[in-house]
């Protein structure tokens, strides 16, 4: 088992618990992130989105139906973000539909089972339709599922490694059984998008950024201290 | 951009226009394939028109109809019969389809998530309803008021 992190990068953190996530009043984030999940079916995309918004692992998840959509608030260097994911279905029924959703993506989180060879020869496809149909800005993160699966592995760290670099993707394997790195491949694909806001490299102006900004609304929460993040107020 | 659920994503006019050349295309060349029709429907009950939604939901129940022996493509049509229906505050109709769904599947998330998604919209617009009879009973108050003071002061 390999784990891809970047010591380097910024440090982030999620809301400590549900309940103070329940607490703040909905427009308590500096920034919204569309993101969208693509990959063969059954290579764990759902899993993961479920892992990763509510905690939770279904053994026996049923094929998406077009698209699914999940939330979370996330803090990437001091300031909150939602994360608004669109989970595609991968059966071939839906890929004419689906591939609208990849517009305005600032991130795209491309799944592949580690077990299954089939979904791995297929990221080609994958990754032509997510380069043609998002921004030259969009973050790519490849992701290796079902890492618990190590006694069936079918295609090694290595290999797929060589494949992200060759491709400028990022790359991590992760289990959305085991939820081991699955906050990991979301957290570090904000961080990346983050930063490319910071530098200037994502113009939040254009069309189709992905990237949303939100004037904090402090009125709607009487509990908050007005900061200067607050300028509206 | 801020969507909250799949009831407020919207879809795009450019796809709406693509989808819906594809199916005239096939309607005058002959017959129209379930897959183009499905295509089709899917963009129409995203649509912001209701009547666009009227038109999905028609498509969704010929699909339906046609597909009676195939579970999987069974689900997926309820599913966007009771998203489309929704959309269109048809509330208890949609409710009827995704219980549908659920009596096929019980444990599907996603469509429990739906059903949930429909009860809160269902709950919410019962509460802006009651918000607007109240304005309207307002608004209705005061041109009477003015009425009253108008006639008050034609009198004098
Ligand atoms: N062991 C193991 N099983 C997993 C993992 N992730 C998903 N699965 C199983 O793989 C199956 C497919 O998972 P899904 O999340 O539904 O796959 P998907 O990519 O969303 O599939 P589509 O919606 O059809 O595109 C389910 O039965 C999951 O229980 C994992 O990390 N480890
Ligand atoms: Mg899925």
């Amino acid at each position: 088992m390999r784990r891809a992190t970047d010591a380097s990068l910024p440090t982030f953190g999620t809301m400590s618990s549900k309940a103070s996530e329940s607490k703040m009043s909905s427009s308590q984030y500096s920034y919204i992130f569309k993101y969208i999940i693509v990959g063969d079916m059954g290579v764990g995309k759902s899993c993961l989105l479920h892992q990763f918004t509510e905690q939770k692992f279904t053994a026996d998840c049923p094929h998406t139906i077009g698209v699914e959509f999940g939330t979370r608030i996330i803090e990437v260097s001091g300031k909150k973000i939602k994360l608004q994911i669109w989970d595609t279905a991968g059966q071939e029924r839906f890929r004419a539909v689906t591939r609208s959703y990849y517009r305005g993506a600032a991130g795209a989180l491309m799944v592949y089972d580690i077990t299954r060879r089939s979904s791995y020869n297929h990221l080609s496809s994958w990754l032509s339709d997510t380069r043609n149909l998002t921004n030259p800005g969009t973050v790519i993160y490849l992701i290796g599922n079902k890492l618990d699966m190590e006694s069936n592995r079918d295609v090694s760290y290595e290999e797929a490694k060589q494949f992200a670099d060759e491709n400028g993707l990022m790359f991590l394997e992760a289990s959305a059984k085991t939820g081991e790195y699955v906050e990991d491949a979301f957290l570090k694909t904000a961080q990346i998008i983050y930063e490319c806001i910071q530098d200037g490299r994502l113009d939040l102006n254009a069309a189709d950024s992905g990237v949303q900004q939100k004037i904090l609304q402090c009125e709607t929460n009487p509990n908050v201290e007005k900061d200067k993040s607050c300028m509206q107020c | 951009m801020d969507v909250e659920d799949v009831l407020s994503d919207v879809v795009s006019m450019e796809d709406l226009k693509k989808f819906e050349k594809e199916y005239h295309n096939q309607l005058t060349t002959g017959t129209v394939s379930q897959e183009t029709k499905f295509h089709y429907a899917w963009c129409l009950v995203r649509s912001n028109y209701p009547a666009d939604i009227r038109k999905g939901l028609i498509l969704l129940e010929q699909l339906i109809k046609h597909e009676a022996n195939d579970d999987d493509a069974k689900r997926n049509y309820l599913y966007y019969l009771a998203l489309g229906n929704s959309r269109i505050k048809e509330y208890s109709t949609a409710l009827q389809f995704i219980k549908a769904f659920l009596h096929m599947q019980p444990e599907n998330m996603q469509a429990q998530n739906l059903l949930v998604t429909i009860q809160k919209k269902m709950e919410s617009d019962a509460h802006k309803g009651m918000a607007v009879a109240g304005a309207l009973a307002l608004g209705l108050s005061a041109i009477v008021g003015i009425g009253f003071a108008l006639s008050k002061n034609l009198k004098k």
